[in-house]
Parts: C-alpha cells; structure tokens; sequence
C-alpha cells in the first residue's frame, strides 16, 4: 500500500473514532476517547503493522473503529436512562405549578415590554380631575365656543367663591405639515394634513389632571420650539401609534413647534374634536374668537352641582347678569381594572353552563383521604385559580393595549372579551385537572382505558379508567351518568398493586408533595 | 442481555456469558476479547459497558509508567466482580460449552 494512501486511511480511522466520540455524553467522552485510541494503536500493531501494511488488514482496522459508533449509541442510550429524567415530573404537582409561575412571569414582562401597555399603566395613576365643569351658554348644548377671552379674563380676575381655576381653548383649522422623522437622508419629505388644532392654555392639562404619554419630562417641550401634545386619534392614523413620536417638528400653518406628548383618548371628550393642543400661553390675553372654557368647583362650587349641571350666573362689566351653564366633564371610559373584574364576575356565572362544579370527591371511599391530604387538595385548587387571574389579567392587558393602533373603547372590547374567555376556559380546565388529580399525591391519572360497551350502559360498567403512575388509585369515570354511577369515582389501590409501579412509586408522591407546600 | 435486579439470579445473553468467560480466562481487554470470541468490536464494548454498569465487571486504567516503559498507551483493563463471578457460574449451567470455547487460563498475556 502506498505510503499516502496508508495515511489517508489512518485519517479516516480516527475521523470515524473523533465522530462517535462526539455521540458520547460530554462527561465521559474523554475517557471513551482514550480507551478506543489505545484500543485502535494495539489493534494495528497487531493487524497492520508498520512496514507490513496490506489492503485486508487496514480493512479489519477499519471495521474495528466503526464498531466504535454502536459503542458509543450505546452510551448514549444508556446515559438517557441515568439522568434524573423530567418524566418523573411529568403530571405532578409541582409541575403543574411552575408551569403557573413561568406563564405568569411572561406574560408580567410582556406587560412591562409593551409600550402600549405601559402607557395605559401610567394613566392608571391619575385620573381626571373631578368637579370640572364646561361652562356654555345655558341654553347652548356646549357643541359651540360661547365664551370669548375676555370675558375670561374678567373671570379671573375677579375673586371667585365657586371655582377655583380656569383654562380656555379654541379650536381652528390649520394646514399642518409633518416631517418625516425617520433617520436617513436629509431631504425629508413633508406631508400635509388639516388638523383641528386647540390653542389652549398652558394649565389645560394640569386642571384635567390628564397626563401626556410618551413625551419627554412630563410633556415638555424639547429646545425653544412650543410643544404641541397630539390627540390619540391623530397620533395613531398619521403617526403610527409611534411610541417615540416626541421631538418630531410639525408645521403649523406658519409656526413651527416639536410634538411634546401624546393625549390619551377618553380623557379628552372635550367639544371641538381637536386633533392636536398647542399649549399658548398668549391664548387667553388677545382679542381672539371664542372659545371653551374649563373650569374647576370649590367645595362650595361643587356641592351646587345637580345632575351633573350647575347654574352659573355671571355679571358683565355693566353689572348686567349672564345666565351659564357648567356641565360636568367626566371621564366615563371603564378603567381595565373594571372591565377585568365585571369580565371575571361574568365567567365566573358562566362557567356551570359549560362544565361541572364538581370536583368529583363524593366518593363514598373519599374517607381513606387524610384531613391532610384534603387540605393539600384543596389548597392545590386554590394556588392554581390564585395563579390563573393574575395570568389572565395580564395577558388580556397585553393583547387590548399591546397593539397600539387599536382605538381605546376597541381595546376595552378585546379586553373585555379575552378577559371573559380566557377566565371561563382558564377556570374549566382548572376544575377538570383537578377532578383527575389523585387525592393521595395529586399526579394527574394517566393511560386512560375504555372498559365496557355502550350498548351495554345500564347493564353493566361503560366508561373510562385512569391510573395514578404512583400506583395510589385508579380513577373511574362513567360513560354516561347513570342513577347508580352518576359521577367518578376514586379506587384506592391496595399493596397487592404494588407490583405494578415498582420503581416509579417511591418518593414520587412525597416529591411532589413537597415540591408544593 | 438480561438486567434483572442485582440479588435475585441473573440471566445473561450467550454473548455476555462468553465476554464473562474470555474475562475469567485472563482475557482482560477489549481486543484481546475480540480476538478470542471472534465477535466485533460493535458487540464486545456495548456488551462490557453494560456488564459494568451491571455491576458484573470493573474496569481500572493501567498505570501510566508501564505503559511509558512499553512505549504504548496506557489501556483499560477489565475484570470480574465478585456478582460476576456468581452470575459467570450460574452461566456456565445454562451455557455448557462456554468453559469449552474459552478454557479457563487460555490467555497468554495480559
């Protein structure tokens, strides 16, 4: 054999050894690897020695190390079956549990991830204020500007027992026009839209006690432009819903001013369907048209209120009287809170419509369960229900208000509905895995078996049987209830099993146990 | 290969009955096993591994120095336990040609 072709083969041997080795667990491969080695040098001494090398016995050396891939599956397979396997964990408890936890955890990081819903959580916190009026004309029906600046100003400066802050605004047409604000050439193109653009004054906001989302320090204006804080509307149909939209440059008319925050919906069912506010300091000072005015009742101003009105009586410069009307401004939109809760309460009624309450312990054998094991049961069931409202909550949080191109009552709707499903089959599933949890080690029964015929119900035993893997029970479940078999029943399996579950019944049900309480 | 419980009798393969005998005979690695069987490398190591973890042989690495000395590498010696010694005899009942095939001190090195 040439010289080239006995080193070429040599590479090939131990290429094969180096493969195999490679299935070997990471522990043992380096002693594996040792030994074949050593094993492969004695075995070409003694087939293909140096100097004497032939064509028969390179392929005996060859089929030697291939011998080495089946040793090493071997290995393998046998190295499978030592690891504390997680099949033991399989239906257990504590499975079960930190299944709980881990869904839980998620779907708490996904709120906290997505800006929509970290939006919705800053409102939370603050509400819109309450004892705020709308002061109109009083046979007006608030849809018109009445209230011109200087009859504000009057206002003000008069000392007032009723109300203790004042904002105005006016809402006109403006051509507005919005760069492109994405990164890249600097040729940036510029659309242009008519918005409905509220000049208000700088305390609007404060008074409403309305917060603005995503802008920067509290809504201020970034350099020496004058911030504009747009609606939600606007922000979501020429913005995209973009979650970093402040800082932007808009076009306003002749004026030009940096986009400071967004206003949620809602909040702001304020009449003049304004798609973007500039807070105008100068607003309420010059001669201007009308407009809205907002204020805000004393204790004394608001104990005046009767359904949701109060009668205001102003005096001109001439002392003439001025007969107003303030209609309460309210923010009526449910908190996700509350659409939880209503959502739960409905699945709540809903759920014997679908499956039953029962947990299937009427069995007359039930007596062999200890108070202990009873109130590991019991406390099993209520862990799981603790676990699943808060998934449920955060989840339907996540789907309403993850997706912000959905309006705000839309995402009260998929709230709303993904709250009441999820609660309803959340809850069923809950009572189901629960029914089929052995009373002694709560694993859930496996290797379901149908026993009996159904032509044969009310003749003999129809239905299915399940088997605890700790070889504690057998469950039986009927077919179809009958008036001597309505529900299922547990068997408590004696010693004479035992035989069954050699191997797998010890410390299964006290690790389970204890991985619980 | 049988892998019953450790106490009670255990029923081995005639595959893992020879390996046990060509062991007992002074055959104390894995070629030399080969060699004297005539089975392939593909059943004599799964077969030992498995004795081993049985618990039926045990394996020791030869010392480094004597190896050294010979100018070849260290190699991986085999050997029965007490449990395979009684598992080797309760074979040799069930397989009466094994003491034929592989007569007791055949080997001639170690």
């Amino acid at each position: 054999m040439r010289p080239w072709l006995e080193r070429a083969n040599r590479l090939l041997q131990l290429g094969f050894l180096r493969c195999a080795s490679l299935l070997v667990p990471d522990r043992q491969r380096a002693e594996w690897r040792r030994e074949w080695r050593a094993e492969l040098w004695h075995v070409r001494q003694e087939r293909s020695p140096e100097g004497a090398v032939s064509w028969h016995g390179e392929r005996e050396v060859t089929a030697f190390c291939l011998g080495a891939f089946q040793d090493a599956f071997c290995i393998r397979r046998s190295g499978r079956q030592e690891k504390p396997d997680f099949p033991a964990m399989e239906g257990t408890a504590r499975q079960c549990m930190m299944a709980f936890v881990v869904m839980l955890v998620a779907s708490y990081i996904l709120s906290l991830l997505l800006p929509g819903v970290r939006a919705e959580r800053s409102l939370w916190s603050r509400k819109v204020n309450a004892n705020l009026v709308l002061i109109q004309q009083f046979d007006g029906d608030g849809s018109q500007a009445t209230i011109s600046p200087r009859q504000l100003r009057r206002w003000e400066e008069r000392k007032q027992k009723y109300f203790d802050g004042f904002a105005f605004y006016r809402v006109t047409q403006e051509i507005v026009g919005v760069e492109d604000a994405s990164p890249g050439p600097q040729n940036k193109s510029r659309s242009k839209v008519r918005w409905g653009v509220a000049r208000a004054s700088v305390n609007l906001f404060a008074l409403l006690g309305i917060p603005v989302q995503f802008g920067e320090a509290g809504g201020t204006p970034r350099g020496d432009l004058p911030g504009v804080i747009l609606s939600e509307r606007t922000w979501k149909s020429e913005f995209r819903a973009d979650a970093h939209v402040a800082g932007a440059v808009v076009h306003l008319g002749s004026h030009v001013v940096r986009i400071a925050g967004v206003a949620p919906d809602g909040s702001l069912d304020l009449p003049g369907h304004a798609d973007a506010w500039l807070l105008d300091p100068e607003v309420e000072s010059g001669p201007g048209a009308d407009g809205y005015v907002i204020a805000h009742l004393t204790p004394a101003g608001s104990a005046e209120i009767w359904a949701s009105r109060v009668h205001i009586t102003a005096r001109g410069p001439d002392q003439s009287e001025e007969d107003l009307m303030g209609v309460c401004v309210e923010d009526w939109h449910p908190t996700p809170q509350g659409l939880y809760l209503f959502a739960l309460f409905l699945a709540v009624l809903s759920l014997p419509a679908i499956t039953a309450v029962s947990l299937g312990e009427s069995s007359p054998s039930l007596q062999q369960t200890s108070w202990l094991g009873r109130l590991r049961r019991w406390s099993f069931l209520v862990f799981k229900i603790a676990l699943l409202l808060p998934i449920v909550y955060f989840l339907s949080l996540d789907l309403a208000y993850g997706c912000t191109t959905l309006g705000r009552e839309q995402a009260g709707l998929v709230q709303l509905f993904s709250t009441f499903s999820m609660c309803l089959f959340g809850m069923r599933w809950v009572l189901k895995d629960q029914r089929q949890r052995c009373p002694v080690c709560l694993r859930r029964v496996v290797h379901p078996a149908q026993v009996g015929q159904a032509s044969r119900t009310f003749l003999a035993w129809n239905g299915t049987e399940m088997m605890c893997m700790g070889g504690h029970t057998l469950l039986h479940v009927p077919s179809l209830p009958t008036s001597w078999f309505g529900t299922q029943r547990w068997l408590y399996l004696d010693p004479s099993w035992a035989f069954l579950f050699v191997g797998k019944s010890a410390g299964m049900e006290n690790e389970a146990i204890s991985g619980l309480l | 290969m049988a892998r019953e419980g450790k106490s009670t009798e255990v029923k081995l393969s005639h595959t893992a009955a020879l390996i046990l005998q060509a062991l007992d005979a002074g055959f104390v690695y894995g070629f030399s096993i080969m060699e004297m069987t005539g089975l392939p490398s593909g059943t004599v190591y799964p077969a030992m591994r498995r004795l081993e973890s049985d618990a039926l042989i045990r394996s020791n690495w030869e010392r480094q120095s004597i190896a050294d000395a010979e100018q070849r590498p260290a190699r991986k010696y085999y050997k029965l336990t007490a449990a395979g010694k009684t598992t080797l005899e309760a074979s040799r009942k069930r397989y009466p040609l094994l003491e034929r095939l592989i007569p007791t001190g055949e080997a001639k090195t170690v």
